[in-house]
């Protein structure tokens, strides 16, 4: 026979044990826990006052790793292709980071000739200088920059990080946080979003209706050279889907009709400038 | 001139203020109980870091609080937004009133306290089921539905058991009751399966685990409470706690001798020491009660929303009706 309340009670009996026993709760600033000794707590890569990895794929970190979870690969100082770790595992990663860890580009670079062209440092350097050279001027200065060259070359970043005194890595990260082009694009460049939500809302249908209006793939240019078509899944427009961006400009959300007419209006209009020429 | 009336109304006045105020404390004491013994009850040491072993912890929530951005939603309906967390506030508040905290120590000494009590008390779910509907948002109103069907059935059971009570003591007065009780012994003796239905009512009818169903923080987001922030969520967390100190004040004084000592020596003494006495069983008692409503709150699971009727509708008022009846027809043949 059971009495009703008696499990209440046990439970009630249970806690109120709990409430005597000893505690775990660790109180942390005064005690610590002990970790093991192979403990190394959060790793990141080391980086130079100009951004890059200090790593240079010497392989010793992934020769000593107890638990063999290192893998990597890169190239040698002569140039040549190298790796470390399970080739069956780990070869035929096709993802950025395995793109980005073999130092190639994580995306196949378009014009990438064209990325160190040289610049007019004079003008450059009035530029930043008219600018008073404040770190708080840097979009104004991208700007600047990619009026004249289209988009901005790396030594364009390379002679503002000098010249500022800013580093590398922070100059870099600006230029890709402010929605400029940091590749040279013959004429327009077209690019349609490719996220889920774009995908969802028509964003296939546009791009397969652009695809047979201008005649091309994604990553080829028009004959004329006036439009670059392009997809990315970063068009980071969520509320616009479907959207496409031309430039720097997103537009959406966009029907097929309205998608070929902006990219139609934006064909007929003037080219931007071409690299190392202002606009006329 | 009649200084009497006067006198009446300042005493009045004073009362309410000082029962006002006092509701400020009792939530921080109460809150901070909470806060403790169920940290205690998880295996942890809960807060112990504002003040001597973390006393002033639940005091900083409460100023805390204060401090912060107090949101009304754009398509609440402003006015009775802002009145709701008042509402609710002022119906635990405004019970405190008649809670017999020791002799001469009674706000408003009403010949019917008790129906005034649950009067009342029973404004709150006016309040949540106004918060619900004011916020436009599902979970609020489902909360204050929630609220209004549980509140209410509850009410029945709740009442129903102190009837038998009153009918044993003959009085609806709270200071008559604790004298009737000081006489014959507590009414725990006399009355034990209305003390179980009361204790189960009423932690139904504050909202406490495990019948918190309206505000459900697992299914609902916070009830009636989701769209309020700052002071105003600060009134309804306040009035929760404070009400929790009132249903334990009431419990003892209906059930458990109110400021009697739990021996007969010296079971009552007369003036300011016998005040300050009745005073200190009042709150050792209230308090008791208080640490295992939050006991349970660490031990019991929430229960469904069917069970939740089921047990005031199948169980608890039928038991109720044959407790009063039984009550009654003791008195009537026992001349009691």
């Amino acid at each position: 026979m059971t009495i009703p309340g008696l499990g209440i009670l046990k439970g009630l009996r249970q806690t109120a044990r709990n409430y005597w026993a000893p505690k775990v709760t660790n109180q942390y600033p005064e005690s610590r826990p002990t970790m093991p000794d192979r403990w190394r707590g959060r790793l990141d890569l080391i980086y130079d006052p100009f951004g890059e990895h200090k790593c240079e794929v010497c392989f010793q970190c992934a020769q000593v790793c107890p638990v063999e979870a290192i893998d990597m690969s890169g190239f040698d100082s002569s140039g040549n292709r190298i790796r470390y770790g399970l080739p069956e595992i780990y070869d035929e990663r096709k993802d950025p980071n395995a793109y980005r860890r073999a130092g190639l580009p994580a995306m196949p670079m378009r014009n990438a000739a064209r990325w160190d062209e040289e610049i007019d440092t004079p003008w450059l350097r009035g530029v930043i200088d008219g600018f008073g050279g404040k770190p708080e001027a840097l979009v104004a200065i991208f700007s600047a920059v990619e009026e004249r060259y289209g988009y901005l070359p790396e030594r364009a970043l390379r002679e503002a990080s000098e010249r500022m005194s800013i580093h590398w890595a922070q100059i870099f990260g600006a230029a890709g946080l402010g929605g400029f082009r940091l590749l040279p694009a013959d004429g327009h460049l077209v690019t349609i979003c490719t996220c889920a939500a774009c995908r969802f809302a028509g964003g296939d249908a546009l791009l397969t209706a652009l695809r047979a209006d201008l005649g091309i793939e994604p990553g080829e240019t028009t004959a004329d050279g006036t439009i670059t078509l392009e997809t990315s899944d970063e068009v980071a427009a969520g509320a616009l889907s479907p959207a496409l961006r031309i430039d720097t400009l997103v537009y959406g959300p966009l029907t097929v009709e309205q998608g070929r007419h902006v990219v139609g209006e934006r064909r007929k209009a003037p080219v931007r400038a071409r690299s190392g020429q202002p606009v006329a | 001139m009649d200084f009497s009336l006067l006198l009446g109304v300042l005493r009045f006045l004073l009362a309410t203020t000082l029962i006002l105020v006092l509701t400020i404390p009792t939530a921080f004491v109460v809150i901070q109980m909470e806060l403790k013994i169920i940290a205690g009850a998880q295996l942890r040491y809960g807060p112990n870091r504002v003040g001597p072993w973390g006393m002033f912890q639940s005091t900083i929530h409460g100023f805390k609080v204060l401090a912060k951005e107090d949101h009304i939603p754009d398509q609440a309906d402003r006015a009775t937004f802002t009145l709701a967390p008042w509402m609710v506030y002022m119906a635990a508040a405004m019970s405190m009133l008649v809670i017999p905290f020791a002799p001469g120590a009674i706000a408003a000494d009403f010949n019917i306290g008790v129906v005034y009590f649950f009067a009342v008390l029973g404004l709150s779910v006016v309040g949540l089921l106004v918060a619900g509907w004011a916020s436009y948002n599902k979970y609020s109103l489902l909360g204050g539905l929630r609220s209004a069907a549980q509140m209410v059935s509850y009410e029945i059971p709740l009442t129903l058991s102190v009837v038998g009570v009153v009918v044993l003591a003959g009085t609806l007065n709270f200071r008559e009751l604790i004298e009737w009780q000081r006489a014959h012994g507590w009414m725990l003796i006399w009355q034990p399966v209305a003390l179980v239905i009361f204790y189960i009512a009423s932690l139904a009818e504050i909202n406490r685990t495990p019948f918190d169903m309206v505000e459900a923080d697992s299914e609902l987001v916070a009830g009636p409470f989701t769209e309020y922030s700052g002071m105003r969520f600060g009134f309804f967390f306040f009035a929760e706690y404070v009400a929790l100190f009132i249903m334990s004040g009431i419990m003892i004084s209906l059930f458990f001798g109110g400021w009697l000592a739990p021996w007969p020596f010296p079971d009552q003494l007369d003036g300011f020491i016998g005040t300050v006495y009745g005073v200190v069983w009042f709150f050792i008692k209230t308090y008791i009660f208080v640490a295992i409503a939050v006991l349970l709150r660490a031990t019991l699971v929430r229960v469904r929303v069917d069970q939740l009727m089921g047990t005031a509708w199948k169980v608890l008022l039928p038991l109720a009706m044959v407790n009063l009846l039984v009550t009654a027809a003791a008195v009537l043949v026992f001349k009691l």
